[in-house]
């Protein structure tokens, strides 16, 4: 079963991805802020993080570089309420595996978590 | 037609001949086409809202202040320019708007709105005290003010006297002090008595001796009060049913009152509650409970009446009844009399079951109630006679309309045959689900091999498959031993096995009804759930692994060991976006924007005060300026009106409307209708011309499937379903070069908004389109339909749901006209083609038959 980490500071958007990734049936693990999630890597290796771009404490790009640094087998999917072509660029230009505005429409999410999969 | 012209302009609420400032026309247009402008913004953004909180999207808080924040200036501008346009005729629009304002702003922060009143009588509630006193309480209170139904006198404490209550005993910080998720049943007890020894507040007390000697003042000083939970979020998602205490035959003193009241304050904290709180996703320290008081019924009969067939969906009546108080139903204590009835007049009986009613709960001798047996001769006897069957399903239809939402009742019918509704709360049914993993695909179970120990008995509550070990519940004190994953097997059901249903692979009792709480429990946590299976605690042994297989085809088998084929065909009932708790909090906000509770213009509550949500506060602004517009531009001193409204003869059965604001109509100044060729306002000329084209307009009617009818009688009218632009009639309001149509086709809504001049920076058409009469993926197939069509015409195109907005400007007169004409013709194309689209193949089909001018594809 595959294993995906979502991280975003607000738990609406955990849940709710969490409801429905599960229901596709992944094994699916949520975290409000980054420290904690970044800890639960080094014991379990996740095939994908969906991570919020704007946190507190670790943002989301510090995020992709650490998991792209010690988790090269990690796909990351970045999720963003505050979007513009900077973040963007940003993100792809860290290997980041697609970039999503916030509200994400979950059927855009699943596929792209599909096409990570499938690489 | 005269009657037609009075009655809307009744309807209208015309102002009278020198009332309001005299503006010039041309100013008094620009208003007018302004006020739409706003309104069009706010009613797209309404839409965007609902659609992104449907469940298909992941949003955040900043998400939704923003586009509240959208919503919020585009209602301001709108109210703004509509006092304009009526010189400030609708002064309390203002005041209303800030009302609803002060609902969403709290929710949208994830904080309940503070509540100023300790208690109030069914009377005295308003709609934005829902929250106040909790869903059990709105629900009476709306039964009894606006659908006049026989509910017993009563009033609400509300979460403000529940606040100040813990406030007072200095409680809060004791709640506040419990940890979040699963609490200790030592810290719950512990709480329970603090509530038990505590004082309720002077203020509070002083307010609820007030009611009770209203109460006594109309019902006598004989007369006794049930005293009952109506948590804040009770019956609004969840039913909590049979969570929280109900306190009967109480005193109507305020000392007994008040000591009714903490027993019910303190239900909220008993760890079964605390279970099923923290399954459903709620912070029990943050849980209101407010609570309801009302006069008891002696009742003869009582019981439960749903609207629907829970299990099937099936559109019938199902009633359950017993003698004496209706506890030992939604206990499920008794063997029930059950009753399958029509839902149209005469209300027929279509099946019964006269059930083996042993024991009866009725009023204690010094108060409260105790269960009592049954005498033998009246055992079996029907404790309701067809007549008062009949007269209870009328009475549950007329809820389920009110509320246009399948509904679970309860009710009881006292000496003197009088009925009364008790409690009105939404059911849910099985359609609710989504498929799980597997999309939905249900295997049959035929070939499932396992010996059955249980077959064809009982009735299914909740359908799927579960197994585990049995275990056989004795005692209720073995509940708190009951292992995750076993199979619940008990003699009687009850809502205290709450502290096993989440947990459970599957129950099974000998005794119990489809409409007890414990059934309501087990749908909301789709335990799959078989009751009234006769000798299940015989048959089955404590430990014994089993297989529960409720499945669709009705058939409830019980097999001995672990059938891996039964689980697999079940697999389909799985879990959906509703259970998340975050995402139900924030979708609540939509309560006070979307609905559409003013429908009718012709009917009373078609005023300001009627208003509950934007969409209402926009309904009613479209409507009046329209009203004002054809009303000044008649009196206006520029322009001599003669035809305020004349009816178009067309050669289509299509009832229209026409308002001429000048130049629109060329026919004498005595006529009361027009025909087609006496148009000269263009657009309208134009779009006529395609609607009369040859053959474009089917007079077959479409076959609807049943489904589909079905669907189009119990939607909820919503922003997927927006009269917002529609009277009850199809309206075209014209001048040579503007018109504004709506139209009314069937259960879809039309409009289309244009200037067509020669100036050609003037000239725009905006044409929307929403709803219909089949489920939502047909309507979604024909805006695909109409975008695929317009998008070729040249038209910018949105989407949400079943709605489409397409828009075009700047183009020369001719063609203008040119695009009229074939958006005539294809709205009488679509007018009835969501029935026909069967598939999404379908769609390229029409999609390119209509460009090629081949109207007739079967």
């Amino acid at each position: 079963m595959y294993r995906i980490m979502v991280i975003d500071d607000e738990k609406i958007v955990g849940d709710m991805a969490k409801m429905a990734l599960e229901r596709e049936g992944y094994d699916v693990e949520t975290f409000l802020n980054a420290e904690p999630a970044l800890a639960r890597l080094k014991e379990q290796q996740f095939d994908v993080v969906v991570t919020d771009y704007k946190m507190k404490g670790i943002d989301g790009m510090e995020v992709l570089r650490m998991v792209k640094a010690q988790y090269p087998e990690t796909t990351v999917i970045m999720i963003t309420a505050f979007a513009n072509l900077d973040t963007a660029i940003e993100a792809l230009r860290g290997d980041v595996h697609d970039f999503f505005p916030k509200p994400v429409k979950i059927k855009e999410l699943k596929a792209s978590i599909q096409r990570a999969l499938q690489k | 037609m005269k009657g037609i012209i009075s009655r809307l302009k009744e309807a209208f609420g015309f102002p009278r001949k020198n009332e309001g400032p005299h503006l010039p026309f041309d100013l008094l247009f620009q208003h007018f086409r302004e006020v739409l402008d706003s309104k069009n913004k706010a009613i797209e953004t309404i839409a965007g809202m609902a659609d992104t909180l449907g469940g298909d999207y992941l949003f955040d808080t900043v998400y939704l202040e923003k586009t509240y924040g959208d919503l919020y200036d585009a209602m301001q501008e709108t109210i703004r320019r509509f006092g304009y346009l009526t010189g400030n005729r609708y002064p309390e629009l203002g005041a209303l708007f800030s009302r609803i304002d002060g609902q969403i702003r709290p929710l949208i922060e994830g904080v309940s709105p503070p509540s100023a009143v300790l208690v109030v009588p069914f009377s005295g509630v308003t709609w934005d005290m829902a929250r106040f006193i909790g869903g059990k309480n709105a629900a009476l209170a709306e039964l009894v003010n606006e659908a006049h139904l026989n509910v017993p006198q009563g009033f609400a404490i509300t979460t403000g006297a529940f606040d100040e209550f813990m406030r007072h005993n200095r409680l809060e910080a004791r709640l506040s002090a419990l940890e979040g998720g699963a609490v200790s049943e030592e810290a719950l007890l512990e709480l329970q008595e603090a509530i038990g020894q505590a004082e309720i507040a002077p203020s509070v007390l002083s307010a609820i001796e007030k009611e009770l000697v209203t109460l006594r003042g109309s019902e006598g000083d004989g007369v006794l009060v049930a005293v009952r939970s109506s948590a804040e979020e009770e019956d609004s998602e969840y039913s909590f049913a049979g969570q929280f205490e109900t306190v009967l035959n109480v005193l109507p003193d305020p000392e007994s009152v008040a000591e009714a009241y903490k027993r019910v304050v303190a239900s909220l904290y008993t760890p079964k509650s605390a279970v099923y709180q923290q399954q459903a996703g709620y912070d029990i320290r943050t849980a209101k409970m407010a609570a309801c008081c009302i006069r008891m019924v002696e009742a003869v009969s009582s019981g439960v009446a749903y609207t629907r067939d829970p299990l099937t969906g099936d559109d019938t009546l199902l009633i359950n009844s017993a003698w004496g108080l209706g506890s030992s139903i939604v206990e499920g204590q008794v063997d029930a009399d059950a009753f399958s009835v029509a839902k149209q007049p005469p209300y027929p009986v279509l099946r019964r079951k006269t059930g083996e009613k042993r024991q009866m709960v009725v009023r204690g001798p010094r108060g409260g109630t105790e269960t009592i047996g049954v005498s033998e001769p009246l055992r079996q006897e029907s404790s309701l006679t067809d007549q008062q069957i009949a007269d209870l399903a009328a009475e549950a239809v007329r809820c389920e309309k009110h509320f246009r939402k399948p509904l679970d009742i309860e009710w009881a019918i006292d000496r003197s045959g009088a009925l009364f509704v008790l409690q009105a709360r939404p059911l849910r049914l099985p359609g609710d689900l989504e498929a799980g993993p597997g999309g939905g695909s249900k295997q049959a179970a035929a070939g499932v091999s396992g010996r059955p120990l249980i077959r064809g008995r009982g009735t299914i509550v909740q359908k799927g498959a579960g197994a585990g070990r049995v275990f056989f519940l004795k005692r209720m004190e073995d509940l708190g031993s009951f292992p995750r994953g076993a199979v619940l097997v008990a003699r009687n059901d009850s809502s205290e096995f709450i502290r096993a249903i989440p947990y459970a692979a599957a129950i099974v009792t000998d005794v119990g009804t489809p409409t007890s709480h414990m059934s309501s429990l087990c749908r909301e946590f789709r335990v799959p759930t078989l009751v009234n299976a006769g000798n299940a605690t015989q048959l089955l042994v404590h430990g014994q692994e089993v297989t529960v297989s409720l499945g669709d085809d009705g058939d409830p088998v019980v097999y001995e060991g672990i059938v891996r084929e039964a689980l697999d065909a079940a697999s389909a009932y799985g879990r959906r976006m509703d259970d998340v708790y975050e995402f139900r909090k924030k979708r609540y906000i939509l309560r006070y924007i979307s609905p559409l509770n003013l429908i009718d213009p012709l009917i009373d509550n078609f005023a300001p005060s009627g208003c509950r949500t934007m969409h209402d506060i926009l309904r009613f602004i479209h409507e009046k300026a329209v009203a004002e517009l054809v009303e000044k531009a008649r009196y206006s001193d520029e322009m001599v009106k003669k035809h305020a409204a004349v009816r178009l003869d067309a050669p289509i059965p299509l009832d229209i409307i026409v308002v001429d604001i000048g130049g629109g109509l060329d026919i004498a100044a005595d006529s009361s209708q027009t025909s087609v060729d006496r148009i000269s306002s263009a657009p309208l000329r134009e779009i006529m011309r395609g609607m009369t084209h040859p053959g474009i307009w089917r007079s077959e009617a479409t076959s609807l499937h049943v489904t589909d009818f079905l669907s189009s009688m119990m939607r909820m009218p919503d922003i997927t379903a927006d009269t917002g632009d529609h009277v009850v009639y199809n309206i075209a309001i014209v001048s040579g070069e503007y018109m504004n149509l709506s139209l009314r086709l069937g259960y879809h809504f039309n409009m289309i908004d244009c200037y067509c001049s020669d100036n050609v920076k003037n000239n725009h058409i905006y044409f929307r389109f929403v709803g219909g009469a089949t489920d939502m993926t047909k309507r979604s197939r024909r805006v695909q339909l109409l975008a695929g069509i317009l998008k070729e015409f040249g038209f910018n195109i949105n989407t949400r749901g079943d709605l489409i907005i397409g828009r075009i400007a700047n183009l020369p007169k001719s063609e203008m006209e040119g695009l009229l004409e074939q958006l005539g013709r294809l709205i009488a194309y679509t007018r009835q083609l969501d029935a026909q689209l069967h598939d999404d193949a379908s769609i390229d089909r029409y999609v390119a038959d209509f460009l090629a001018g081949r109207y007739d594809t079967p």
